[in-house]
């Protein structure tokens, strides 16, 4: 991600990113939050978060099955 | 052959159309050519495929053994779920890709159209080499669909033929998969964006990806056995140093991914058939394409839920148990749209309508069964049980075959020109209906009882339940026969069917004429759409 603050016209922030990643792994999405998707994410974006967003949710399992376990 | 099709024109193709006779079909590049024989095959596969299962229900009709050699009905259970998997479930589901993708983007057709023909004509190759492995010494693979080691190190020549068939139909998915993508992001016509693409195609999209990646690992697996068989190497031979159940890490990583394959395209088809019979906008659009992916992702996670009583570290064993349950949310807003799709609708109940509101009846109970079984101590209680058949079945034939089924009625009069007899369809519908939840329903009381998947014999405790599963098996097998019926019926003629045949459906293949003329959408439509779905300029709510 570009630093600074500084956005190009259709690049969405981290945030939205992971937002937007993460109500796809629940498999909902509010449309005008939607539209909003439609407009700012770049497939790359998409692609990068998605990836991150898998393993940070592996990362969640394993944490919650070890804390089952101790 | 860069011609212009004007409307009225649509026979023009008739002046330097294919070659006739068999000819047309061996060298044809049409998509819609290569569709018919997708489904052709696929519809004689599944017969095969259900020959074997009723000799195994024939068998099972009573304790004891009578009809066939116990080796013989291993081969009969392996041949069985190779043949449906791979023979019937996912070349139908290409068969409705090939037809119906280039309709529903507005593509004159598929991105590489000669890739095309010879993705189709290795299935044949790949289906004889499975039906004549019961010809040669030692017989067909008996191993189980899964071909496990050590078991599938230790046969004949029918397991050798076994792999390579499953290397032919692996190259034949991949190059498919290749071509529906390409298809896909690069022939849709403008004004078609991807979160404006039918639910049908997205489905595909995401499920030539999976294909795409678990393929290879498949060929991988199964390379690995032949090489284990036939030069000496020792992957899944303890003796030799290697490991039996990495084969199972291996193959099931291929596998669950595999369970998806056989079920988003149902997905997509429900999906399409749900909005037109309730005449309102699919609920969700967006919701359902996300939904798919998530589903698509954590297919990837899950694979060792197929094998918790091979020994794992209690860890794994809980990861993915908790991971396989996380399936159920996408799956659980997939259906909530759906009903929601229906709530308030206009409905009315063709035959399309009844499989696809069979199907989300029927497919949930498949699904709720799944979380029972991912339950790792319920799970190392009912492995390798009929419990587990029956799951399977709930998920397989009353989720993908109903939804088979339900997409054959629904573009059977764009396909053919004419209405199928909807009284006959109806009929099919009810039969199957009933004949699957006697067949198979009884099959969790078995499981839940302890019997066995895969034994030719079984405990007299278990025979009345058999007994009643073999009289489903046998009504739903003759049900089919109806259903072909139907459709030749359907071929040879009846009622014309209009262009737009289903009033409420509204995606762009309904724009052409009944039957599709055989080139289409050589010129892109123009494709408009409104705030909520695919919605082109001829469109529906104006009849």
């Amino acid at each position: 991600m570009k630093g600074g603050g500084v956005r190009k016209p259709g690049k969405a922030a981290p945030l939205q990113v992971a937002k937007a990643v993460f109500w796809a792994f629940f498999g909902v999405r509010k449309k005008s939050d939607h539209a909003a998707d439609v407009e700012s994410l770049t497939p790359v974006q998409i692609i990068i978060g998605g990836i991150i967003g898998a393993a940070l949710f592996i990362g969640s399992l394993l944490m919650l099955v070890k804390f089952m376990l101790s | 052959m860069a011609s212009i099709t004007h409307p009225g024109h649509e026979h023009e193709h008739e002046h330097h159309g294919p070659p006739s006779g068999i000819m047309r079909w061996l060298t044809t590049t049409n998509h819609k050519d290569i569709g018919t024989l997708y489904l052709w095959f696929s519809f004689i596969m599944f017969l095969t495929g259900g020959v074997m299962a009723l000799t195994i229900r024939s068998e099972l009709f009573q304790p004891g053994l009578q009809v066939v050699d116990p080796e013989f009905f291993n081969q009969l259970t392996t041949l069985h779920g190779l043949v449906m998997v791979f023979g019937a479930i996912m070349p139908a589901f290409v068969g409705f890709a090939n037809w119906q993708i280039p309709m529903m983007i507005g593509a004159p057709d598929m991105a590489f159209a000669r890739m095309n023909n010879w993705s189709f004509w290795l299935l044949p190759p790949a289906a004889l080499l499975l039906i004549t492995s019961f010809f040669v010494p030692g017989g067909a693979a008996a191993g189980g669909w899964t071909l496990y080691p050590p078991l599938s190190t230790q046969m004949g020549m029918g397991m050798d033929m076994t792999i390579f068939a499953v290397h032919i139909l692996g190259a034949s998915s991949i190059m498919g998969s290749i071509n529906i993508v390409t298809t896909i992001l690069n022939m849709r016509a403008p004004g078609m964006t991807l979160m404006k693409m039918p639910l049908f195609v997205w489905t595909w999209l995401i499920t030539a990806y999976l294909l795409l990646a678990v393929m290879p690992v498949l060929a991988g697996a199964v390379t690995m056995l032949l090489t284990d068989r036939q030069f000496g190497t020792n992957f899944f031979n303890a003796a030799g140093g290697g490991d039996p159940v990495m084969f199972q890490h291996i193959f099931w990583f291929f596998g669950h991914p595999e369970v998806y394959i056989m079920i988003l395209p149902a997905f997509g088809i429900v999906s399409q058939i749900i909005p037109t019979f309730a005449r309102k906008p699919l609920f969700g659009y967006s919701s359902m394409v996300y939904a798919t992916a998530s589903i698509a992702i954590l297919s990837f996670i899950v694979w060792a839920h197929h094998m918790f009583t091979v020994g794992m570290p209690v860890t794994a064993q809980l990861f993915f148990m908790y991971a396989t349950m996380l399936i159920a949310v996408p799956t659980g807003v997939k259906v909530f749209n759906w009903t929601a799709t229906m709530w308030r609708g206009s409905m009315t109940f063709e035959a399309p309508m009844l499989f696809a509101i069979g199907f989300i009846f029927l497919f949930t109970i498949g699904g709720f069964s799944g979380i029972v079984l991912a339950v790792v101590p319920v799970d190392i209680q009912l492995q390798e049980t009929y419990y587990v058949i029956a799951h399977f079945h709930y998920v397989l034939v009353s989720g993908s075959l109903f939804a088979l089924f339900g997409g054959t009625y629904y573009w059977l009069p764009k396909w053919t020109g004419y209405m199928y007899d909807e009284t006959l369809a109806k009929t099919h519908f009810w039969l199957s209906m009933i004949f699957f939840n006697v067949t198979f329903f009884v099959q969790h009381f078995l499981g839940l009882a302890g019997m066995p998947r895969r034994v030719p014999d079984y405990a007299l405790q278990f025979a009345d339940f058999n007994m009643i599963s073999s009289i489903g098996a046998f009504g739903f097998g003759f049900s089919q026969l109806l259903f072909l019926y139907v459709i030749i019926k359907c071929v040879r003629g009846g009622a014309k069917a209009t262009d737009q045949v289903w009033e409420g459906a509204d995606t762009l293949e309904w724009t052409l004429p009944s039957p599709a003329p055989y080139h289409t959408f050589e010129t892109p439509p123009q494709v408009s759409f409104d705030e909520y779905h695919v919605q082109n300029v001829q469109n529906v709510h104006n009849k």
